[in-house]
């Protein structure tokens, strides 16, 4: 059998326009892989809505990266780990398939649906004073590849500085160079987060840049 | 190419993982923001439960 419902349970009917209308804030993806075409992935979403578990299978293949890579940005590393990141970014993958069912297309990308749900994930995971044991990693058998000790401070040093001008840049011109970069969003579907024209999404991301420039510069000088 | 679009195509070449420009601050910032989050090697993320 290839394919299966998901269990829609009770649940009211959830649509990309309800997460955008709910002011969520903004948030990330990203794109290394080859990303599928856009209508190649409304096609996916729409079999997936309906059940069929490949398609479901090959979206969240599709998306999980960049929602990986928005958790992380946001969220950051917590003793020198991404696992709460990783877990949130893993609750969002499984609030978005839990509304699957319920989604309905708007004309907007899948992704706008997406990232609204991961933009309430990290905000709740922001707000928890409560942070869960981070666990550690088993003792390598092996000798370790990674980076050295130096080049582990190097990075973490290097890291911390464009966190820290990152955070100093508007809220909005924030998320919007985040969805952007790192979740590798296009101007349109980040506008279709953000609630703004792709043209808007154009200027508004070149201000940004050279906000973002400008501090970097004075604080090289 | 107008500077607005300038912008759009740095962002995407980012976006892909590349530096077009190494000596532009703000792209450098970037880019070492997009390689921090790629770093897979301590990554945590399965969607198999592990047992």
């Amino acid at each position: 059998m290839t394919t299966g419902r998901i269990n829609a349970g009770i649940m009211p009917i959830v649509s990309e326009g309800s997460v955008a209308d709910a002011k969520i804030g903004v948030r990330l993806a990203s794109r290394l892989p080859a990303r599928t075409d856009d209508s190649d992935l409304r096609e996916l979403t729409s079999l997936a809505v309906q059940g069929d578990r490949t398609a479901i299978e090959s979206l969240l293949g599709e998306l999980r990266p960049m929602v990986v890579r928005y958790c992380r940005a946001r969220l950051g590393r917590v003793s020198g780990q991404y696992h709460i990141a990783d877990d949130v970014a893993q609750e969002v993958c499984i609030a978005v398939l839990s509304a699957l069912p319920r989604y309905r297309d708007m004309g907007r990308p899948f992704a706008s649906f997406v990232f609204g749900i991961a933009s309430h994930k990290v905000a709740d995971a922001l707000r928890s004073s409560v942070r869960s044991a981070v666990p550690t990693q088993d003792l390598p058998d092996g000798p370790d590849d990674g980076p050295g000790p130096e080049e582990t401070v190097v990075r973490y040093i290097e890291v911390e500085h464009a966190r820290r001008l990152l955070a100093r840049l508007p809220r909005n011109q924030r998320e919007l160079l985040l969805l952007r970069v790192v979740s590798g969003l296009s101007a349109e579907e980040t506008g279709n987060v953000l609630g703004m024209s792709p043209g808007a999404v154009r200027v508004a991301q070149h201000r940004a840049l050279a906000r973002l420039r400008q501090m970097a510069e004075l604080e090289s000088a | 190419m107008t500077p607005e679009e300038e912008s759009d195509a740095l962002l995407d070449a980012l976006a892909a993982g590349e530096l077009p420009d190494s000596a532009d601050p703000a792209a450098r910032v970037l880019a070492v923001l997009v390689g921090e989050v790629l770093d897979q090697r301590r990554s945590s993320v399965s969607m198999t439960p592990s047992t």
